[in-house]
């Protein structure tokens, strides 16, 4: 008797503890007893099944209290006998939200964000751009920052021809570094469904910025190079869109096309009076000012600092 | 008999323990596999899209071409749809680049040069290649849909889709008069100006690809806006391309025509709420 004595306490713990874990998955609050007969114990899944809404997962304290559904349960019971329980989980619709909280925070945060791009916009000479963004974010929606560029030159195919097809030689200038103070600003904010299966946050920027480039005369006369090409220190200012699309809490990848308005000096042509400049100092002095429109589209990652963040209001 | 009892409270407490964790693995989120979005606006499937607007070329050697376009497209789901468009060009712009050219060419009638393929400045522009319509169709994939806000006011649906492929008529022509046409035998007379020139005109067959999105107003209305790149044989300048000396029909080559095009559409018939 002593053996089937323990035997049933045994079932009646287990019992007791499976059933108190059961109920203890529809969240912290669950465990009270009117939670108990209307959480149905999917509280948790629906929770943990919340990407759609608003891609994070209520915790657990935040789960609703659920004492006032009871009461009207309670007074059918009283006045027409007891009916079939409804499966109410109104936990899980608490998760559910109308308007989900921003995915992604980045105020006080820094971004720091490895680049590549490509010219667009030249005929005769293309430069890929590699490039690093710091970017300290003031706001949401405001950020200050710096960029530094190295670029590297490639002679397009047109620049053959121009001598082919017109007997002509091209004036060019490459470029070597240039770096950037930046001042941006997100006006657009959206998401989109991923073939209705995840959504993804992302938004639109805007940017200006001011900065130097550094150029250098490509010679028509490839034994001037040495001495008489001469490299420029020029004015940047630059504009740009760009997005930024959120994949985890401190990863982005970043899409824009910036104008970097490059204020140039390229080879003077040859004077017809005094003829072609002598050395590079006088080629510079010499040569023609010119605002360069240099369409640079890239892509970039940028990954944040500290790698989490809080919100600070209430759901 | 005491066994047995003993067995039967085991299987009573194993039973008790198995079924709640039966129970929970048969629990499966209903929110799980399910979509993303419901009882969302189908703003493109089974709908037909007619729209109209205008557009360039951008990233030309010599002429961009200022056009109107008109676009059909049938939605067959919320993500694929096929697509005809037409491109009609309505103006010729000359791009810096054909000007900084043709400029440092000596005027017509004053060649102060020896060089036989050397063009006067005239000569060089009549044989720059013009585009007068790019006629097609294509298939869009549309991944990407949803909702955006600006300043936080302004909201609206969208979608981005992808052109690919999609298959172009180009059809075109050259900015002047020029002797010969590029399907001809060059001159052998190498002291021939007409050997280093020729007409590239008529339909050349291409592919296309590119991206979009559509911003809708409402259901019904949503502006579109296009970035693709037409690709066909063509010969821009109208000159020797492959070095061998002449210009004929071996200098067409693979290039690129990037064009943005812009357009006001409307769908129909009304769009259904999904599940």
């Amino acid at each position: 008797m002593k053996r089937l004595a323990i035997s049933l306490s045994v079932c009646l713990a287990l019992l007791a503890a499976s059933a108190t874990g059961h109920a203890k998955r529809g969240g912290g609050k669950a465990a009270a007893p009117a939670a108990d007969e209307n959480a149905g114990g999917e509280g948790g899944d629906k929770a943990g099944g919340d990407k759609a809404a608003g891609g994070e997962a209520a915790p657990a304290s935040e789960s609703l209290d659920t004492t006032g559904e009871a009461a009207p349960t309670t007074i059918e019971e009283e006045i027409g006998g007891p009916k079939p329980q409804r499966p109410t989980t109104t936990l899980t619709w608490q998760d559910i939200v109308v308007v989900p909280r921003k995915q992604f925070l980045k105020s006080g945060r820094l971004e720091i964000a490895p680049i590549a791009g490509i010219t667009v916009n030249d005929n005769l000479i293309r430069h890929y751009m590699f490039a690093a963004d710091l970017n300290y974010f003031l706001t949401d929606a405001l950020w200050v920052g710096l960029q530094g560029q190295y670029f590297v030159k490639q002679l397009s195919t047109q620049a053959e021809l121009v001598g082919l097809q017109f007997n002509r030689i091209s004036t060019m200038n490459r470029y070597l570094y240039g770096g950037q103070f930046n001042m941006g600003y997100v006006p657009v904010y959206g998401k989109f469904a991923w073939f209705n299966r995840s959504i993804i946050h992302w938004e639109i920027w805007a940017l200006g910025g001011i900065g130097v480039t550094l150029t250098e005369n490509i010679s028509r006369d490839p034994a001037d190079q040495d001495s008489k090409a001469f490299k420029n220190t020029a004015m940047t200012p630059s504009f740009a869109i760009g997005s930024r699309f959120f994949l985890t809490q401190w990863l982005t990848v970043n899409f824009a096309l910036r104008d970097y308005l490059i204020i140039d000096k390229y080879e003077p042509l040859p004077d017809p009076n005094t003829g072609p400049c002598t050395d590079a100092t006088d080629c510079k002095n010499k040569a023609p000012g010119v605002v360069v429109n240099n369409f640079v589209a890239y892509v970039g990652v940028g990954m944040y600092l500290p790698t989490k963040f809080s919100y600070k209001t209430p759901r | 008999m005491l066994f047995n009892k003993h067995r039967f409270a085991l299987l009573v407490a194993a039973a008790t323990v198995a079924a709640p964790l039966a129970a929970q693995a048969q629990r499966k989120s209903p929110l799980a596999d399910a979509p993303a979005i419901r009882k969302r606006f189908e703003l493109r499937s089974s709908r037909i899209e007619l729209g109209a607007g205008a557009g360039s070329t951008i990233n030309q050697d010599y002429f961009h071409t200022v056009m109107i376009n008109a676009r059909l497209a049938y939605h067959v789901t919320d993500w694929v749809s096929i697509g005809l468009f037409g491109n009609f060009g309505v103006a010729q712009v000359s791009t810096g680049f054909q000007g900084r050219v043709v400029d440092s060419l000596d005027p017509e009638g004053m060649r102060m040069t020896n060089v036989d393929r050397e063009p006067d400045q005239t000569g060089a522009k009549n044989a720059m290649q013009q585009i007068g319509s790019i006629l097609g169709a294509q298939l869009e994939w549309t991944p990407f849909t949803g909702k955006y806000s600006m300043f936080g006011k302004l909201f609206s649906a969208y979608d981005f889709y992808l052109v690919l492929p999609g298959i172009a008529a180009v059809n075109v022509k050259t900015a002047g008069s020029v002797a010969r046409s590029c399907d001809s035998t060059a001159p052998t007379d190498e002291a021939n100006p007409d050997r280093y020139v020729c007409a590239v005109k008529g339909t050349k067959m291409g592919g296309k690809v590119g991206v979009g999105f559509h911003s809708f107003f409402g259901q019904t209305v949503a502006l579109g806006v296009e970035l693709s790149d037409v690709i066909a044989q063509l010969n821009p300048s109208g000159r020797d391309v492959n070095g061998d000396g002449m210009a004929d029909k071996n200098d067409l080559s693979w290039t690129n025509t990037l064009l943005v095009t812009a357009n006001l559409t409307v769908y129909f018939p009304g769009a259904k709420i999904s599940p």
